[in-house]
């Protein structure tokens, strides 16, 4: 059973896993890759456990050229040093 | 396909760990999660019930730190008791136990020292740098100060400091760190938003924080970071994110006089002298739910329990019970009554939580239609329980029969502590 149902705005792009990510209870991160939602794939999963979550989006954003989508994952931000 | 997280921690685990002639730090750990992913090659390999999950320990492990720490500074006794005459809670969480956020970094203060190990590649550490660190370290931009109070969330934390100031660090990018940007920081930077307020507690969530202000006259509650699911209460419509602090709504009569680690634990005392109660908020400082209990009064706000609808800020439910005490994890809360007794909200996952015999005891108000499910934990028949907690899918108790713990819920990682990696619906 699906953990939770999570709209693809709310997962962060994550450039090291080149996948959309989002927190799992365990600690690891949910994960689905720009390939696997372009394949119209719903289920992002956690590489250390059972859980997975449904990804809600539009596959309209990722079929096509990557340049036509218009989801704008977080960016990373400047890290300021006190 | 095979896939492992790049965000393993390399290197030994804390059980393996071992320094001659360092003091020892006994911490019974409640659950490692992560942190016990000792091998980089932690295949996808699913965990059925029984199956023993590789090098995670499914009981209780001796953490060993190689910094010399007494265990007198670890656990030292309560450092406040608000109000002679208040009914004396006698487990109320020590702001010194380690804190365990779902981002596997460990706070732990001692004597006013913080020292962080764990994740840290967001900058929550504090240490100036965006590693992960096996063994704590000292988080030296805070020497200076008397630390009272931590929080680990997701990829932040917070400190308070016994003058009442607030620092956070780690990642900001939803403005939970409270300094009106988006920017993180990788060591604690002081919120300026607070200066001329007193901070009593701090409790760092997913993508959010709330915070526990003293006043001479009323106590508020803050919020700030991610409030899409309504967690920050701030608001009655639904928002985005804020950066800067905001008060919590609906709770602008409240006096709040004490706060305990794990959550904000709030103790409310009415103005009238002879009724002094104990009540709990426990907000849920890793997904997006918040619980306050004042007067006897059930509020709640953000993610809803068991229903689809968020709530946007607190809203009083009407129950005829009196809970001291509450618990949250990431899709239930565990309420505990003055007379020992424990029942659960929500926990359609692995909280608690197969348990089909579920009653219906809280109503929201005439606001929000919707019904919270509280069930009367299993299992439980003439046990008196002292003391509640919460995973983010598991349960425990410490019971009054000699301090005996009992553990419930999701046990894919061992996190029961109960020598194998299975489920239980009930308290074991």
């Amino acid at each position: 059973m699906s953990y939770d149902d999570v709209v693809i705005e709310d997962m962060e792009w994550n450039n090291e896993l080149q996948a959309f990510t989002y927190p799992c209870p365990y600690g690891d991160l949910f994960q689905i890759t720009k390939d696997e939602l372009k394949l119209g794939e719903e289920i992002a999963r956690c590489p250390s456990c059972s859980l997975y979550i449904t990804v809600i989006y539009n596959i309209e954003d990722f079929s096509g050229d990557n340049s036509k989508t218009s989801i704008e994952p977080s960016k990373q931000q400047p890290v300021a040093v006190a | 396909a095979k896939r492992f997280s790049n965000r393993t921690l390399k290197g030994e685990s804390f059980s393996t760990k071992r320094k001659q002639g360092s003091l020892e730090a006994e911490i019974g750990v409640r659950s490692m999660e992560a942190n016990e992913r000792v091998n980089e090659k932690y295949t996808n390999k699913k965990c059925g019930a029984g199956e023993q999950v590789q090098r995670a320990s499914s009981a209780p492990v001796t953490l060993k730190t190689t910094t010399s720490l007494s265990s007198s500074l670890l656990f030292p006794p309560l450092q406040q008791n608000p109000s002679p005459s208040s009914p004396a809670v006698a487990l109320t969480p020590l702001p010194s136990l380690p804190l365990c956020g779902c981002s596997n970094e460990f706070l732990i203060v001692a004597g006013g020292r913080v020292l962080t190990w764990g994740r840290g590649t967001s900058g929550q550490l504090g240490h100036g740098d965006m590693v992960n660190s096996l063994n704590p370290k000292p988080v030296d931009a805070l020497q200076s100060f008397v630390i009272t109070h931590g929080s680990a969330g997701w990829n932040h934390s917070g400190f308070v400091s016994d003058t009442g100031c607030l620092f956070t660090c780690g990642d900001g990018s939803f403005g939970q760190l409270g300094h009106g940007d988006y920017s993180s920081r990788c060591s604690p930077v002081n919120v300026l938003y607070f200066s001329s307020r007193h901070v009593e507690q701090i409790v760092c969530g997913m993508r959010h924080s709330l915070a526990l202000l003293k006043g001479n006259v009323e106590d508020h509650v803050y919020g700030f970071g991610s409030g899409k699911r309504g967690q920050l209460g701030t608001s009655r419509d639904r928002i985005q994110s804020i950066s800067l602090p905001q008060i919590t709504l609906g709770l602008e009569d409240n006096k709040i006089a004490s706060i305990s680690a794990n959550g904000i634990i709030v103790q409310h005392y009415l103005v009238r002298p002879k009724d002094f109660y104990q009540f709990d908020i426990n907000s849920l400082p890793l997904y997006a739910s918040a619980l306050l209990i004042s007067d006897g009064h059930l509020y709640i706000w953000g993610r809803g329990f068991g229903s689809t609808t968020d709530v946007y800020c607190p809203h009083r439910a009407s129950v005829s019970l009196t809970f001291t005490q509450a618990a949250l994890g990431w899709n239930h809360a565990l309420l505990l009554t003055g007379d020992g007794t424990v029942f659960m909200l929500g926990g359609n996952h692995h909280g608690g939580l197969s348990n089909p015999q579920k009653t219906i005891l809280v109503k929201h108000t005439a606001e929000q239609s919707n019904e919270a499910l509280v069930g009367r934990i299993p299992n439980l028949d003439g046990i008196k329980v002292l003391q509640v907690a919460a995973g983010a899918e598991h349960s425990a108790l410490v019971t009054g029969k000699n301090g005996v713990i009992m553990t419930w819920g999701w046990g894919e990682h061992g996190q029961l502590g109960l020598g194998n990696s299975d489920d239980q619906t009930s308290p074991q």
